[in-house]
């Protein structure tokens, strides 16, 4: 055990947790790397090309070394972060990326092979033989790559969304974010404080600082506590804001039950969509490195880490509690954190300075114009060379904490581009001018990393953005505070690992990218950042390059004889950590997983054995089969032969319907569709073809005139939606004088079909009193009625079938009472209830065009609807119809019977000439629909042919080769059913 | 002839004999099968009548009177809710408030879903931010908007503090309920 005194850790709370199977104890506050320092585990990992031994480098979100894989079963989680892992009781964790176990793993080879894995190496070394690319090497390469596993299990988790809106969103709750989130909260503003720790305080809690001369811990518990007080704050932990997007809008990811063995009840992670009027980025900075020979082995980490290490958790880096430790630092920071460690009685055995005028703090060595040249300990740090004027001498140290300056956390603040600014006084690049608009960057992420200047200026911060917005917010009191010295030099690395020697100095740990990796991205010319970061994998993967950009642009820097701004800076993309594409997705799976359509008549369907089919987010009846039905078809063939000799029955609330009222309510459907409307007599009903602007045929429905100023229009079910949309579009902006008005009633009326020779002795048995006779309801009329004494009703006596045929409507609420009521008023007519695959057949078989024929590539020529583009007037699509590459389309809608007549030509098959050459030169056209005719007793099908009105009776083939199929079909008139309209009229 | 006596039998938008009603901690959402709904547009230069003493509300507003209640759906367009009043022909009575107007029956185009609060307007507001990207404290009693839930599209109506209306596609009733539903239990925790 190496655990220190005092810390933010709870004492009174242990837990037990096990890593790689053997069990350790830690406290309730620490995170799964602080307790596993604690229990001397230096060794986390391997590193992803060379599988090194790699310890924990970092105390937050920007580690790029200590990944494991947590949890077992479907919630085992690879690529895990151990600095961010909030530990429970029970945590299972597993490091990564190794083959046998993590102390002598076989693919550690890979780093004796080091040479040939060096930057671009798989650009280079898998180009001979081709074709050994895709058969071996990506095989291969894809099979050594990545670092964790996945369970391959469905996740079992819950995640959720929300929406938040506030005046001022605050991104972090160090000393600057709560400044900020005090002064607008008391303002009485909106306010988000949202931090990824799950403690609040961000580096208060991990420095010695004192705040009104009291540990800083009570200033941020009193803050806390006014800022919970507050109704206008809602403060958010375990929660990373981890973009901006447009207007205003952050996405923040809340690690709602991360922290807990299994989420229980709760959602495990909530995705919130923050519309703020301002933010104040106050996310704090990240330390770096400077790279040095051997500067991976484990127990080698940033000294800021070590320090919160030690303050925050009571655990100190080392194996034992012997051991010393050593800081390497270019400034006055890693003295800091010699101070903090000797306070807490660690045996440091001094500060290795690069300046020569190194200063002194406090009573440890000072090793002055010194650098670290070379380590040394297989699974961890046991010694390190330290030089002075190239005179070298080897130490015997169990840590060693880098300090290399700190790197403002500028990503939010260039996540619209907005390009970071090179500061020299700060030795770092500071958000820019041009950032999102509303995010004003406070505190250590706008360089003002001293803890009385983070604190003032994220009040500022809060004030400027407050005023903004017409709030006016005032100072208030903050706690007497320091700056602590923080004088620094430009020191990047340790020369001598640039060259062919076998030093080599890591810059970016989880993707093993070495200095010399950098030299070679140099001497091939890969010199622009964004060319350097793809040539040697700098900054990717799941850290981001938060310890290793800037330093390898000084490297890079300093190749090139240029500065460090003149070099380039890289910028950020959403998102700041990852975000686990579970709670992207959200909300429900499976069947909830999107919403589901039910038509009036679902339940009745349900009950009758129906099953279902999803024609959008339509569930519909599809057919329903009956007792000794061995398959669909026997079922389907039963039903369509039903409505053709009786009456059949089907649910068609889901064609489209909107009502369209209004003095130009005809002149308005003159114009929608392609065929005359406005002459239309009230209580009829035509059907209309409705053009694209581009000529091709859209949508078809009817139109029915209920009185001189009122129509109602059906449309397709697939285009429901759109017909009213291009219907809203044209009546807003194309012809705004009309006097229209629109509104769609689709939901409103239950819509039965009640097709076949029967239907009109059927519904004489429940209108009330209404003369359905031919003379007095003939084909293609509709009218309002009652129905079942008294119930208010629409019926259109209209046929997708061919047969005698109407369709019934009633308030919704009534179809499910309709269906049981037409069902038993027909019992001794045989009513028959059939669903979408009898509608199907029943349609082909009379040559109706649907969906597969208004595929968006056809014209009314095509259809044979050519003549319905009125010529007497202008309506959507009638110019361009008329246009020469459209009229000149020669394929024409027929008909096909298959040769044998038991052999199915498939729809989407090629039409060829018999004995033709089938490629694109000799394609003849495509069949669209096909299907069993039980009343012909053989297959048939629709589709396009060439010049196919003037082909009847001639033999074609029907191929499709992607099943190596072709059918002999015979070219028929698409109307296999009552092509004279005689039954329709009946 | 406004009323009717038929002899079928509806069912409510949930498919059931009768409105579904369920609590969750202090929220209750209830399905109110008995609100009738019809549309009212105006005509071109026609003003804004005053249906059943209604004064027609502007932009992103509703208003109530007794049993009857407006809200803007839209330039020149409102719906007017009538309660108790879905089984009978309200549109009817709706055109005879305003002959002028183009009118048109809405009552089972939709599902109305009431939420009310025992505990003020935070259960409320809590529940609309985990639903809709609607602005809480901007949207107080006599508001009323037309926006997205899971998906679907939804008017949202403010009726009081407390209370809030959630009136959904009438198809898509089943999965509006589970939306609100599975929202309101999350928030019992």
């Amino acid at each position: 055990m190496t655990r220190l005194t005092g810390g933010l850790i709870d004492r009174n709370a242990p837990l037990n947790f096990t890593f790689n199977g053997k069990t350790y104890k830690g406290f309730q506050g620490d995170t799964l790397a602080s307790a596993l320092l604690a229990n001397g585990v230096q060794l986390m990992g391997r590193s992803f090309k060379y599988h090194r031994p790699r310890g924990v480098f970092a105390a937050g979100s920007e580690e790029p070394n200590a990944m494991v894989e947590l949890r077992t079963g479907a919630r085992q989680e690879p690529n895990t972060r151990a600095t961010v892992t909030e530990l429970f009781d029970g945590l299972i964790a597993r490091s990564q990326n190794h083959v046998g176990p993590l102390e002598r793993d076989f693919l550690a080879v890979n780093d004796l092979l080091s040479p040939f894995f060096a930057a671009g190496f798989y650009y280079k070394t898998f180009m001979w033989p081709k074709a050994f690319w895709e058969k071996l090497y990506e095989p291969m390469i894809r099979k050594a790559a990545g670092l964790g596993s996945l369970s391959m299990l469905p996740d079992p988790d819950d995640y959720d969304k929300g929406f938040l809106h506030c005046d001022l969103l605050v991104v972090g709750g160090g000393a600057a974010g709560l400044a900020a989130a005090l002064t607008a909260g008391r303002a009485g503003a909106e306010v988000v404080l949202a931090d990824e720790d799950f403690a609040l305080g961000g580096r208060l809690t991990m420095e010695s600082d004192l705040l009104d001369e009291a540990a800083a811990t009570d200033w941020i518990a009193s803050a806390k506590a006014e800022l919970e007080s507050l109704p206008n704050v809602r403060l958010m932990t375990r929660t990373t804001v981890f973009g901006v997007y447009d207007h205003g809008i952050y996405g923040a990811v809340e690690r709602v039950s991360d922290h807990l063995a299994v989420p229980g009840d709760k959602v495990r992670q909530t995705l919130w969509r923050i519309t703020a009027k301002r933010a104040v980025l106050a996310a704090g900075a990240t330390e770096r490195h400077m790279p040095f020979a051997d500067n991976d082995r484990p127990g080698v980490m940033l000294a800021g880490a070590m320090r919160a290490y030690a303050n925050r958790w009571a655990a100190s880096p080392v194996k034992q509690d012997s051991d010393a430790i050593a800081i390497f630092t270019n400034g006055d920071d890693g003295h800091r954190t010699a101070m903090d460690l000797i306070a807490k009685g660690a045996n440091v055995l001094g500060v290795i300075d690069a300046r020569d005028a190194a200063p002194r703090f406090g009573d440890y060595e000072v090793f002055a114009g010194s650098t670290v040249t070379g380590t040394k300990g297989r699974l961890g740090l046991t010694s390190i060379e330290i030089t002075r004027n190239g005179q070298s001498q080897w130490h015997n140290v169990g840590a060693l904490g880098v300090a290399g300056g700190w790197n403002p956390n500028v990503h939010l603040a260039s996540h619209h581009r907005g390009r970071p600014v090179w500061d020299d006084s700060l030795l770092a690049f500071v958000p820019g001018p041009n950032g999102p608009a509303g995010l004003i960057p406070a505190g250590a992420a706008a360089g003002k990393g001293g803890t009385e200047e983070a604190l003032s200026d994220g009040m500022r911060a809060a004030i400027t953005a407050l005023s903004e917005i017409g709030v006016t917010a005032s100072e208030i009191a903050l706690p007497k505070a320091e700056n602590m010295p923080s004088e620094q030099v430009a020191f990047w690395h340790v020369p001598g690992t640039k060259r062919a020697t076998k030093k080599r100095a890591w810059v970016d740990f989880q993707n093993d990218v070495t200095v010399k990796d950098i030299a070679l991205a140099h001497k091939e010319n890969m010199t622009p950042v964004e060319h350097l970061k793809r040539w040697t994998t700098l900054g990717m993967a799941t850290d981001q390059g938060k310890t290793s950009n800037i330093s390898a642009l000084a490297v890079m820097a300093e190749l090139t004889g240029k500065s460090i701004p003149e070099t380039g800076t890289t910028i950020f993309r959403p998102p700041y950590t990852g975000v686990s594409l579970g709670v992207l997705g959200g909300g429900d799976t499976g069947p909830l997983f999107r919403p589901r359509r039910l038509t009036p008549t679902h339940a009745w369907a349900e009950a009758q054995g129906a099953e279902f089919v999803e024609v959008g987010p339509w569930m519909r009846a599809q057919y329903f089969p009956r007792a000794g039905e061995a398959t669909w078809r026997e079922t389907v063939d039963r039903e369509v032969l039903a409505v053709r000799s009786g009456v059949g029955l089907c649910d068609v609330t889901t064609l489209g319907k909107v009502d369209v009222q209004g003095a130009d309510a005809g002149e308005f459907l003159n114009r929608m569709y392609s065929n005359m409307m406005g002459t239309l007599k009230v209580g009829m009903v035509r059907y209309g073809l409705m053009l694209r602007e581009d000529g091709h045929a859209y949508d078809d429905g009817t139109c029915a005139r209920m009185a001189e100023d009122h129509y109602v229009v059906t449309t397709t079910t697939a285009n429901a939606g759109l017909v009213y949309r291009q219907m809203e579009f044209a009546h807003q902006c194309l012809w705004p004088e009309l006097d229209v008005q629109l509104i769609s009633t689709t939901d409103a009326w239950a819509q039965i079909a009640v097709a076949g020779p029967k239907s009109r002795e059927l519904l004489t048995r429940i209108v009330d009193e209404f003369d359905l006779s031919n003379e007095a309801f003939p084909f293609m009329a509709c009218s309002e009625l009652t129905i079942c004494n008294g119930l208010r009703a629409r019926l259109f006596r209209i046929s997708f079938s061919g047969e005698l045929a109407y369709e019934i409507a009633v308030p919704a609420r009534y179809g499910h009472a309709l269906m049981q009521r037409l069902m038993e008023q027909g019992a001794d007519l045989n009513a028959t209830p059939y669903g979408t695959e009898a509608l199907a057949v029943l349609r082909i078989e009379k040559g109706h065009a649907a969906g597969a024929e208004l595929n968006g590539q056809t014209t009314a020529q095509m259809l044979g609807l050519g003549k319905m583009v009125s010529a007497k007037k202008d309506s959507i699509g009638a110019v361009m119809s008329r246009r020469e590459g459209l009229a000149a389309e020669k394929r024409r809608l027929v008909g096909f019977k298959s040769v044998e007549p038991q052999k199915q030509a498939m729809a989407g098959s090629h039409l060829f000439t018999e004995g033709a050459v089938q490629d694109m030169s000799t394609d003849q056209g495509w069949l669209t629909s096909s299907c069993y005719s039980p009343h012909l007793k053989g297959y048939i099908a629709l589709g396009f042919l060439e010049n196919g009105d003037t082909r009847m009776g001639e033999i074609i083939v029907a191929a499709n080769p992607v099943e190596g199929q072709t059918v002999k079909l015979e070219v028929v008139s698409a109307h296999f059913v009552d092509p004279e309209g005689g039954r329709l009229r009946a | 002839m406004l009323d009717h006596v038929t002899d079928l039998t509806p069912i409510t938008a949930l498919g059931a004999a009768s409105p579904r009603t369920e609590s969750f901690g202090a929220l209750t959402i209830s399905e109110n099968a008995g609100l009738g709904l019809a549309s009212l547009a105006l005509r071109k230069g026609q003003s804004a009548p005053q249906p059943f003493g209604l004064p027609l509300p502007c932009v992103g507003k509703a208003v109530s009177m007794g049993a009857y209640a407006a809200f803007w759906t839209g330039r020149d367009q409102w719906m007017i809710e009538a309660t108790g009043k879905a089984e009978v022909d309200f549109a009817a009575m709706l055109k005879s408030e305003a002959p002028e107007c183009s009118v048109t029956e809405q009552t089972d185009g939709f599902t109305a879903f009431e939420i009310a609060s025992s505990q003020g307007a935070a259960p409320i507001e809590a529940l609309m931010r985990k639903l809709v990207n609607i602005d809480p404290k901007a949207f107080g009693p006599g508001q009323a908007t037309r926006t997205g839930l899971e998906h679907m599209t939804v008017f949202l109506i403010r009726r009081a503090d407390d209370r809030l209306a959630v009136i959904g596609m009438r198809t898509l009733a089943g999965s509006l309920w589970h939306a609100l539903a599975v929202a309101a239990r999350r928030l019992e925790d």
